[in-house]
């Protein structure tokens, strides 16, 4: 691994970023709606000092609003701080579902993001030896790659199994939506080279599976 | 005053709709561009306003789109976080673009402004 490789350096904080953006763009409209739901709460409750104006259920509605948005909140809040621990150790042994699992949810911010379903054998997950916050890039471009391809009404499904050699391996497959250039990019594959995987395209362009390696424990 | 709001984050436009009815303004809301498109077709809306990062069709796209078919319809910009290139890419437009959270009042009177230019 080529950590002070220079693209390497910068791609690594340029995921960051991304991810980042994309999180607090997300915990932005919740508040917003939160904010909007108070207000509204607010100009209610105006209302109904004056006499005859009964609107109790517009209140009750506004306090559901506001706790299902709380627990939306909560959710993207622990995503990120499970994605911002993804940097705690430069390697460390990896769970590949969970991890596939909070790339899902974090791309799953993306307004090209279409639906994904995941199978995992073994079902909680084979454990690879890796560094997490290159997996989780590498595992991003493959997201990015297979919404574009798939498009926003499309569906992909992700496999996720383990190799007697316990290398874990990750396919996505989907119904192309439109000619895409060949998976991967270059700088896909850096990344990737960057944590010894490998990237196998489908003959037929309808998928592709990245290898993940076992990487020597340090 | 007429206006339509337009965000995928419904529950925001909902609500707001309902604040700028309750001060006179009537308010419709859609959450796709596609959605947009169609009402138009049917109302006659005074003023728009677009979330900026929308899926298939974004706030800019959608802008030109809506103001093919209807010219003289005005825009406002009202987005979560947009990236630098959203910004960017809005200023180029003349378009006024306003950030969330925006204050009912504050977005009420620039509505009249606007609706007065």
């Amino acid at each position: 691994m080529n950590h002070d490789d220079q693209f390497c350096g910068y791609e690594d904080l340029a995921f960051f970023g991304k991810i980042n953006a994309g999180i607090s763009h997300e915990l932005k409209n919740k508040l917003a709606v939160i904010s909007e739901t108070a207000g509204l709460m607010d100009d209610v409750l105006e209302m109904s000092k004056k006499p005859g104006k009964k609107q109790l259920e517009t209140i009750v509605t506004c306090c559901k609003t506001i706790v299902e948005e709380v627990n939306r909140g909560f959710g993207v809040v622990k995503h990120m701080n499970s994605f911002s621990h993804s940097v705690d150790d430069l390697f460390t042994e990896v769970n590949l579902t969970e991890t596939v699992a909070l790339m899902v949810h974090i791309t799953g911010f993306l307004s090209d993001a279409c639906k994904v379903d995941v199978n995992s054998q073994p079902e909680f997950g084979p454990m690879v030896y890796t560094c997490p916050f290159r997996l989780q890039n590498l595992l991003y471009h493959c997201f990015v790659f297979a919404f574009k391809s798939a498009g926003l009404n499309g569906r992909i499904d992700v496999s996720i199994t383990k190799d007697d050699d316990g290398a874990g391996r990750v396919a996505f497959s989907y119904a192309l939506s439109q000619p895409c250039a060949p998976f991967a990019s270059e700088d896909t594959k850096k990344i990737a080279a960057s944590i010894n995987a490998e990237i196998h395209i489908a003959d037929d362009c309808r998928g592709f599976e990245i290898l993940i390696p076992r990487l020597k424990e340090h | 005053m007429k206006i339509l709001l337009v965000d995928d984050e419904e529950k925001f436009v909902m609500m707001l709709a309902k604040r700028l009815r309750m001060r006179k303004i009537e308010a419709d809301y859609v959450s796709t561009g596609q959605q947009a498109l169609e009402k138009i077709k049917h109302q006659r809306y005074d003023i728009a306003v677009l979330d900026v990062k929308m899926p298939k069709i974004g706030g800019i796209e959608l802008k030109h789109k809506l103001n093919e078919r209807v010219p003289d319809l005005k825009i406002i910009f009202l987005t979560g976080h947009a990236s630098k290139a959203d910004y960017d890419a809005a200023a180029q437009e003349d378009t006024l673009f306003l950030s969330k959270p925006v204050k009912i009042e504050n977005l009420v009177k620039i509505l009249h402004q606007l609706k007065n230019q």
